[in-house]
Protein backbone atom coordinates (compact mmCIF):
# COMPACT_ATOMS: atom_id res chain seq x y z
CA UNK A 1 0.00 0.00 0.00
CA UNK A 2 2.81 2.28 1.01
CA UNK A 3 5.07 1.38 -2.46
CA UNK A 4 1.88 2.89 -4.66
CA UNK A 5 1.71 5.87 -2.46
CA UNK A 6 5.05 6.98 -2.73
CA UNK A 7 5.26 6.28 -6.85
CA UNK A 8 1.95 8.54 -7.17
CA UNK A 9 3.25 11.67 -5.13
CA UNK A 10 6.45 11.06 -7.01
CA UNK A 11 5.03 11.40 -10.86
CA UNK A 12 3.01 14.15 -9.24
CA UNK A 13 6.21 15.81 -8.34
CA UNK A 14 7.48 15.05 -11.51
CA UNK A 15 4.04 15.95 -13.84
CA UNK A 16 4.82 19.92 -11.44
CA UNK A 17 8.16 20.23 -12.53
CA UNK A 18 7.77 19.72 -15.97
CA UNK A 19 4.70 22.06 -15.73
CA UNK A 20 6.95 24.74 -13.77
CA UNK A 21 9.74 24.30 -16.26
CA UNK A 22 7.79 24.84 -19.36
CA UNK A 23 6.06 28.00 -18.41
CA UNK A 24 9.72 29.39 -17.10
CA UNK A 25 11.12 31.78 -19.24
CA UNK A 26 13.85 29.93 -21.59
CA UNK A 27 16.16 31.46 -23.01
CA UNK A 28 17.40 29.32 -25.79
CA UNK A 29 17.00 30.53 -29.21
CA UNK A 30 13.61 29.67 -30.73
CA UNK A 31 12.36 28.58 -27.34
CA UNK A 32 9.17 30.78 -28.52
CA UNK A 33 9.15 30.21 -32.28
CA UNK A 34 6.42 27.92 -33.76
CA UNK A 35 7.17 24.66 -34.57
CA UNK A 36 7.30 25.19 -38.65
CA UNK A 37 9.93 28.53 -38.06
CA UNK A 38 11.97 26.43 -35.82
CA UNK A 39 12.36 23.89 -37.85
CA UNK A 40 12.83 26.03 -40.61
CA UNK A 41 15.79 27.60 -38.97
CA UNK A 42 17.31 24.06 -37.72
CA UNK A 43 18.15 23.42 -41.39
CA UNK A 44 19.67 26.58 -41.74
CA UNK A 45 21.97 26.29 -39.33
CA UNK A 46 22.48 22.70 -39.83
CA UNK A 47 23.27 23.91 -43.67
CA UNK A 48 25.54 26.52 -42.29
CA UNK A 49 27.14 24.69 -39.92
CA UNK A 50 28.47 22.04 -42.55
CA UNK A 51 29.88 24.55 -45.12
CA UNK A 52 31.65 26.05 -42.16
CA UNK A 53 29.75 29.32 -41.95
CA UNK A 54 29.75 30.56 -38.10
CA UNK A 55 26.23 30.06 -36.64
CA UNK A 56 26.62 32.27 -33.85
CA UNK A 57 25.57 35.01 -35.73
CA UNK A 58 22.49 32.96 -36.46
CA UNK A 59 21.49 32.11 -32.95
CA UNK A 60 21.68 35.97 -32.17
CA UNK A 61 19.54 36.93 -34.88
CA UNK A 62 16.76 34.02 -33.15
CA UNK A 63 17.21 35.86 -29.86
CA UNK A 64 16.84 39.49 -31.49
CA UNK A 65 13.52 38.89 -33.44
CA UNK A 66 12.46 36.87 -30.27
CA UNK A 67 13.20 40.41 -28.05
CA UNK A 68 11.46 42.39 -31.04
CA UNK A 69 8.19 40.80 -30.54
CA UNK A 70 8.62 39.31 -34.28
CA UNK A 71 6.95 36.95 -36.26
CA UNK A 72 8.17 33.20 -36.46
CA UNK A 73 7.92 33.69 -41.08
CA UNK A 74 9.86 37.57 -40.37
CA UNK A 75 12.71 35.97 -37.71
CA UNK A 76 12.98 32.79 -40.64
CA UNK A 77 13.52 35.48 -43.39
CA UNK A 78 16.27 37.86 -41.59
CA UNK A 79 17.78 34.21 -40.40
CA UNK A 80 18.04 33.33 -44.07
CA UNK A 81 19.32 36.64 -45.39
CA UNK A 82 21.79 36.82 -42.63
CA UNK A 83 22.77 33.04 -43.28
CA UNK A 84 23.41 34.12 -47.17
CA UNK A 85 25.29 37.26 -46.49
CA UNK A 86 27.73 34.85 -43.85
CA UNK A 87 28.56 32.24 -46.89
CA UNK A 88 29.05 34.80 -49.23
CA UNK A 89 31.58 36.84 -46.80
CA UNK A 90 33.08 33.48 -45.60
CA UNK A 91 33.70 33.14 -49.68
CA UNK A 92 35.05 36.51 -50.13
CA UNK A 93 37.42 36.73 -47.33
CA UNK A 94 38.62 33.22 -47.21
CA UNK A 95 38.74 30.27 -44.54
CA UNK A 96 41.94 32.15 -42.48
CA UNK A 97 39.52 34.79 -41.64
CA UNK A 98 38.09 34.86 -38.11
CA UNK A 99 34.74 34.62 -36.97
CA UNK A 100 34.45 38.38 -36.14
CA UNK A 101 35.53 39.44 -39.16
CA UNK A 102 33.40 37.29 -41.02
CA UNK A 103 30.66 38.55 -39.14
CA UNK A 104 31.34 42.18 -39.38
CA UNK A 105 31.59 41.53 -43.65
CA UNK A 106 28.28 39.91 -43.73
CA UNK A 107 26.73 43.00 -41.89
CA UNK A 108 28.89 45.41 -44.44
CA UNK A 109 27.67 43.44 -47.20
CA UNK A 110 23.89 44.06 -45.49
CA UNK A 111 24.44 47.69 -46.09
CA UNK A 112 25.43 47.22 -49.68
CA UNK A 113 29.05 46.56 -49.90
CA UNK A 114 29.76 43.64 -53.01
CA UNK A 115 32.15 41.05 -51.31
CA UNK A 116 34.18 41.34 -53.69
CA UNK A 117 35.39 44.91 -52.24
CA UNK A 118 35.37 43.09 -48.68
CA UNK A 119 37.69 40.37 -50.43
CA UNK A 120 39.86 42.61 -51.50
CA UNK A 121 40.20 44.55 -48.45
CA UNK A 122 41.28 41.31 -46.87
CA UNK A 123 43.74 40.32 -49.44
CA UNK A 124 45.20 43.87 -48.88
CA UNK A 125 45.33 43.76 -45.06
CA UNK A 126 47.02 40.09 -45.09
CA UNK A 127 46.63 37.78 -41.91
CA UNK A 128 48.12 40.21 -39.53
CA UNK A 129 45.45 42.83 -39.43
CA UNK A 130 41.67 42.13 -38.39
CA UNK A 131 39.19 44.05 -40.41
CA UNK A 132 36.38 43.73 -38.19
CA UNK A 133 36.54 47.46 -37.39
CA UNK A 134 37.34 48.60 -40.88
CA UNK A 135 34.15 46.57 -42.06
CA UNK A 136 32.02 48.28 -39.14
CA UNK A 137 32.86 51.46 -40.17
CA UNK A 138 32.20 51.11 -43.69
CA UNK A 139 28.83 49.85 -43.05
CA UNK A 140 28.44 53.03 -40.92
CA UNK A 141 29.35 55.49 -43.28
CA UNK A 142 27.17 53.90 -46.03
CA UNK A 143 24.48 53.73 -44.44
CA UNK A 144 24.87 57.32 -43.37
CA UNK A 145 25.12 58.43 -47.39
CA UNK A 146 28.31 57.84 -48.39
CA UNK A 147 28.19 55.90 -51.44
CA UNK A 148 29.33 52.55 -51.45
CA UNK A 149 32.39 53.28 -54.02
CA UNK A 150 33.59 56.23 -52.51
CA UNK A 151 33.12 54.58 -48.79
CA UNK A 152 35.28 50.96 -49.68
CA UNK A 153 37.61 53.40 -51.46
CA UNK A 154 37.88 55.36 -48.20
CA UNK A 155 38.53 52.62 -45.94
CA UNK A 156 40.98 50.68 -48.21
CA UNK A 157 43.15 53.89 -48.35
CA UNK A 158 43.35 53.97 -44.68
CA UNK A 159 44.25 50.16 -44.18
CA UNK A 160 46.51 50.56 -46.81
CA UNK A 161 48.03 53.80 -45.10
CA UNK A 162 48.77 51.52 -41.25
CA UNK A 163 45.98 53.38 -40.03
CA UNK A 164 44.93 51.76 -36.69
CA UNK A 165 41.52 50.89 -35.34
CA UNK A 166 41.50 54.20 -33.21
CA UNK A 167 42.61 55.61 -36.48
CA UNK A 168 39.51 54.41 -37.88
CA UNK A 169 37.23 55.27 -34.98
CA UNK A 170 37.73 58.59 -35.03
CA UNK A 171 37.47 58.45 -39.28
CA UNK A 172 33.85 57.11 -38.27
CA UNK A 173 33.66 60.17 -35.95
CA UNK A 174 34.23 62.94 -37.98
CA UNK A 175 32.62 61.79 -41.66
CA UNK A 176 29.46 61.45 -38.96
CA UNK A 177 29.92 64.82 -37.46
CA UNK A 178 30.41 65.91 -41.02
CA UNK A 179 27.21 64.95 -42.06
CA UNK A 180 25.69 66.06 -39.57
CA UNK A 181 26.77 69.49 -40.02
CA UNK A 182 25.34 69.29 -43.35
CA UNK A 183 28.25 68.17 -45.68
CA UNK A 184 27.86 66.07 -48.47
CA UNK A 185 28.38 62.27 -47.33
CA UNK A 186 30.85 61.70 -50.11
CA UNK A 187 32.80 64.64 -49.80
CA UNK A 188 33.28 64.48 -45.91
CA UNK A 189 34.38 60.92 -46.44
CA UNK A 190 36.89 61.78 -49.09
CA UNK A 191 38.56 64.52 -47.28
CA UNK A 192 38.26 62.64 -43.74
CA UNK A 193 40.34 59.74 -45.85
CA UNK A 194 42.74 62.16 -46.73
CA UNK A 195 46.04 62.12 -44.85
CA UNK A 196 43.91 60.22 -41.83
CA UNK A 197 45.83 56.98 -40.32
CA UNK A 198 48.92 57.77 -41.68
CA UNK A 199 51.78 56.44 -39.33
CA UNK A 200 52.37 58.11 -36.44
CA UNK A 201 55.85 59.98 -36.04
CA UNK A 202 56.32 59.48 -32.96
CA UNK A 203 56.02 55.61 -33.38
CA UNK A 204 59.44 55.83 -35.50
CA UNK A 205 62.87 56.90 -34.25
CA UNK A 206 63.78 59.74 -35.48
CA UNK A 207 66.65 60.57 -38.17
CA UNK A 208 69.37 62.49 -36.95
CA UNK A 209 68.97 65.78 -38.60
CA UNK A 210 71.19 66.41 -41.87
CA UNK A 211 72.13 69.83 -40.76
CA UNK A 212 72.70 68.32 -37.04
CA UNK A 213 74.93 66.10 -38.70
CA UNK A 214 76.67 68.19 -40.66
CA UNK A 215 77.42 70.64 -38.07
CA UNK A 216 79.19 68.24 -36.10
CA UNK B 1 13.94 -44.86 16.88
CA UNK B 2 13.04 -40.98 16.25
CA UNK B 3 15.51 -39.93 18.98
CA UNK B 4 18.58 -42.34 17.33
CA UNK B 5 17.53 -40.77 14.04
CA UNK B 6 17.58 -37.24 15.24
CA UNK B 7 21.03 -38.10 16.62
CA UNK B 8 22.51 -39.57 13.18
CA UNK B 9 20.63 -36.97 11.05
CA UNK B 10 22.80 -34.08 12.97
CA UNK B 11 26.08 -35.69 13.13
CA UNK B 12 25.91 -35.91 9.25
CA UNK B 13 24.95 -32.43 9.28
CA UNK B 14 27.61 -31.63 11.81
CA UNK B 15 29.92 -33.68 9.58
CA UNK B 16 28.77 -31.98 6.05
CA UNK B 17 29.34 -28.54 7.48
CA UNK B 18 32.64 -28.75 8.84
CA UNK B 19 35.40 -26.85 7.02
CA UNK B 20 37.76 -28.92 4.68
CA UNK B 21 40.94 -28.54 4.88
CA UNK B 22 42.97 -28.91 2.46
CA UNK B 23 46.94 -29.29 1.44
CA UNK B 24 48.24 -25.85 0.80
CA UNK B 25 49.43 -26.53 -2.50
CA UNK B 26 45.80 -27.50 -3.89
CA UNK B 27 45.06 -24.36 -5.40
CA UNK B 28 48.74 -24.28 -7.43
CA UNK B 29 48.27 -27.19 -8.69
CA UNK B 30 44.89 -26.72 -9.99
CA UNK B 31 45.79 -23.51 -11.67
CA UNK B 32 48.67 -25.46 -12.73
CA UNK B 33 46.60 -27.88 -14.51
CA UNK B 34 44.17 -25.21 -15.63
CA UNK B 35 46.59 -22.97 -17.75
CA UNK B 36 47.87 -26.13 -19.13
CA UNK B 37 44.49 -27.40 -20.29
CA UNK B 38 43.90 -23.56 -21.67
CA UNK B 39 47.35 -23.31 -23.73
CA UNK B 40 46.82 -26.68 -25.46
CA UNK B 41 43.50 -25.64 -26.46
CA UNK B 42 44.10 -22.10 -27.96
CA UNK B 43 48.15 -22.26 -28.75
CA UNK B 44 47.72 -18.34 -29.92
CA UNK B 45 46.90 -17.21 -26.20
CA UNK B 46 49.39 -18.82 -24.51
CA UNK B 47 51.72 -16.36 -24.02
CA UNK B 48 49.50 -13.67 -21.71
CA UNK B 49 49.50 -9.75 -22.18
CA UNK B 50 53.85 -9.56 -20.69
CA UNK B 51 54.86 -11.37 -23.82
CA UNK B 52 52.61 -9.52 -25.63
CA UNK B 53 54.33 -6.08 -24.23
CA UNK B 54 57.53 -7.99 -24.93
CA UNK B 55 56.85 -8.60 -28.87
CA UNK B 56 55.84 -4.52 -29.09
CA UNK B 57 59.11 -3.64 -27.05
CA UNK B 58 61.24 -5.31 -29.85
CA UNK B 59 59.56 -4.61 -32.79
CA UNK B 60 59.50 -0.85 -33.14
CA UNK B 61 56.70 -0.89 -36.12
CA UNK B 62 54.65 -2.20 -33.70
CA UNK B 63 55.32 0.57 -31.60
CA UNK B 64 54.98 3.40 -33.95
CA UNK B 65 51.61 1.73 -35.33
CA UNK B 66 50.33 2.07 -31.93
CA UNK B 67 51.75 5.78 -31.17
CA UNK B 68 49.82 6.33 -34.72
CA UNK B 69 46.72 5.18 -33.09
CA UNK B 70 46.85 6.84 -30.25
CA UNK B 71 47.19 10.36 -31.76
CA UNK B 72 44.39 9.29 -34.50
CA UNK B 73 42.19 8.34 -31.72
CA UNK B 74 43.05 11.71 -29.57
CA UNK B 75 42.98 14.29 -33.17
CA UNK B 76 39.07 12.06 -33.61
CA UNK B 77 38.49 13.08 -30.26
CA UNK B 78 39.70 17.62 -30.62
CA UNK B 79 37.58 16.68 -33.98
CA UNK B 80 34.29 15.66 -32.10
CA UNK B 81 34.79 18.71 -29.86
CA UNK B 82 33.97 20.75 -33.33
CA UNK B 83 31.50 19.35 -35.29
CA UNK B 84 32.42 18.84 -38.96
CA UNK B 85 32.68 22.30 -40.64
CA UNK B 86 31.51 23.89 -37.22
CA UNK B 87 33.79 27.10 -36.71
CA UNK B 88 34.60 27.55 -32.84
CA UNK B 89 32.46 30.06 -30.86
CA UNK B 90 34.38 33.34 -30.61
CA UNK B 91 33.99 33.78 -27.01
CA UNK B 92 37.30 36.46 -26.68
CA UNK B 93 38.43 37.99 -23.18
CA UNK B 94 35.75 39.70 -21.49
CA UNK B 95 36.11 43.72 -21.53
CA UNK B 96 34.78 46.37 -19.49
CA UNK B 97 32.30 48.32 -21.51
CA UNK B 98 30.62 51.42 -20.53
CA UNK B 99 27.36 52.61 -22.00
CA UNK B 100 25.98 56.07 -21.92
CA UNK B 101 22.71 57.65 -22.95
CA UNK B 102 21.59 61.00 -22.57
CA UNK B 103 17.81 60.77 -21.97
CA UNK B 104 16.60 63.15 -19.47
CA UNK B 105 12.83 61.96 -19.99
CA UNK B 106 13.44 58.59 -19.84
CA UNK B 107 12.20 56.71 -16.29
CA UNK B 108 14.41 53.49 -17.29
CA UNK B 109 16.77 52.97 -19.52
CA UNK B 110 18.21 48.99 -20.07
CA UNK B 111 21.33 47.79 -22.64
CA UNK B 112 20.29 44.93 -24.66
CA UNK B 113 22.71 43.38 -27.09
CA UNK B 114 23.78 39.88 -28.59
CA UNK B 115 26.03 39.65 -25.33
CA UNK B 116 22.98 39.41 -22.79
CA UNK B 117 20.51 37.73 -25.51
CA UNK B 118 19.24 40.57 -26.26
CA UNK B 119 17.47 40.86 -22.85
CA UNK B 120 15.97 37.39 -22.92
CA UNK B 121 15.13 36.23 -19.77
CA UNK B 122 15.86 39.44 -17.41
CA UNK B 123 19.15 39.55 -19.00
CA UNK B 124 19.24 43.40 -19.83
CA UNK B 125 21.98 45.53 -18.29
CA UNK B 126 19.63 48.22 -16.27
CA UNK B 127 21.48 51.55 -16.26
CA UNK B 128 21.41 54.35 -13.69
CA UNK B 129 20.65 57.70 -14.11
CA UNK B 130 22.78 60.55 -13.23
CA UNK B 131 20.40 63.51 -13.66
CA UNK B 132 19.38 62.27 -17.02
CA UNK B 133 22.68 60.70 -18.30
CA UNK B 134 22.46 56.92 -18.03
CA UNK B 135 25.13 54.90 -18.14
CA UNK B 136 26.06 51.10 -17.11
CA UNK B 137 29.02 48.91 -16.84
CA UNK B 138 29.15 45.80 -18.28
CA UNK B 139 31.97 42.55 -19.03
CA UNK B 140 31.40 42.16 -22.77
CA UNK B 141 33.36 39.37 -24.46
CA UNK B 142 36.02 40.70 -27.39
CA UNK B 143 34.67 40.77 -30.48
CA UNK B 144 31.84 42.34 -32.83
CA UNK B 145 28.70 43.09 -31.04
CA UNK B 146 25.06 44.94 -32.03
CA UNK B 147 23.15 46.48 -29.13
CA UNK B 148 20.45 48.94 -28.50
CA UNK B 149 18.75 50.83 -25.36
CA UNK B 150 15.85 50.01 -24.50
CA UNK B 151 13.55 53.08 -22.98
CA UNK B 152 11.04 52.48 -20.62
CA UNK B 153 10.77 49.21 -20.99
CA UNK B 154 9.37 49.43 -24.95
CA UNK B 155 11.35 51.92 -26.82
CA UNK B 156 14.31 50.88 -28.97
CA UNK B 157 16.96 52.87 -29.77
CA UNK B 158 20.77 52.76 -31.38
CA UNK B 159 23.41 54.24 -29.61
CA UNK B 160 23.55 57.60 -31.36
CA UNK B 161 27.25 57.94 -30.71
CA UNK B 162 28.12 54.38 -32.19
CA UNK B 163 28.40 53.20 -35.42
CA UNK B 164 25.13 52.04 -36.74
CA UNK B 165 24.49 48.75 -37.46
CA UNK B 166 23.28 47.07 -40.62
CA UNK B 167 21.39 44.27 -39.45
CA UNK B 168 18.06 45.70 -38.43
CA UNK B 169 15.68 43.42 -39.88
CA UNK B 170 12.78 44.15 -37.05
CA UNK B 171 12.94 47.88 -37.19
CA UNK B 172 14.43 47.96 -34.45
CA UNK B 173 17.69 50.16 -34.16
CA UNK B 174 20.64 48.73 -33.51
CA UNK B 175 24.50 49.83 -33.03
CA UNK B 176 27.54 48.22 -33.96
CA UNK B 177 30.34 47.56 -31.06
CA UNK B 178 33.86 46.08 -32.02
CA UNK B 179 35.13 45.29 -28.64
CA UNK B 180 39.02 44.61 -28.32
CA UNK B 181 40.94 42.07 -26.59
CA UNK B 182 43.37 43.95 -24.26
CA UNK B 183 46.03 41.40 -24.15
CA UNK B 184 46.45 41.37 -27.86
Amino acid sequence: MRTPKIRSLAMLLALAGTVVSAGAQDPRPGARLDPASLAAINAMVGSAKAQGIPVGPLHDKVNEGVAAGADGPHIVTAVRILSMDLASAYKALGSRATVDEIKAAAYAMHAGVPAVELGKLKHQSGLRRSLSLPFTVLADIISRGVPVRTAANAIRSLVGAGAKDKDISDFQRNVKVDIEQGAPPAAAAETRAQGAGKPDKSDKPEKPDQNDQNNR
Amino acid sequence: MAEWGRTTLEMIVQDLQAPVRLDESFDRRVMVRVRKLYAERNPRHGRGWMSFATTFAYRPAWAAALAASVVAIATLGVLRVHPRGERPATLGKPEPVKFVLVAPNARTVAVVGDFNNWGLGDSALVATSNQGVWSVTASVPAGVHRYAFVINGKQWMADPTAPRSSGDDFGMPSSALVVEDSTK
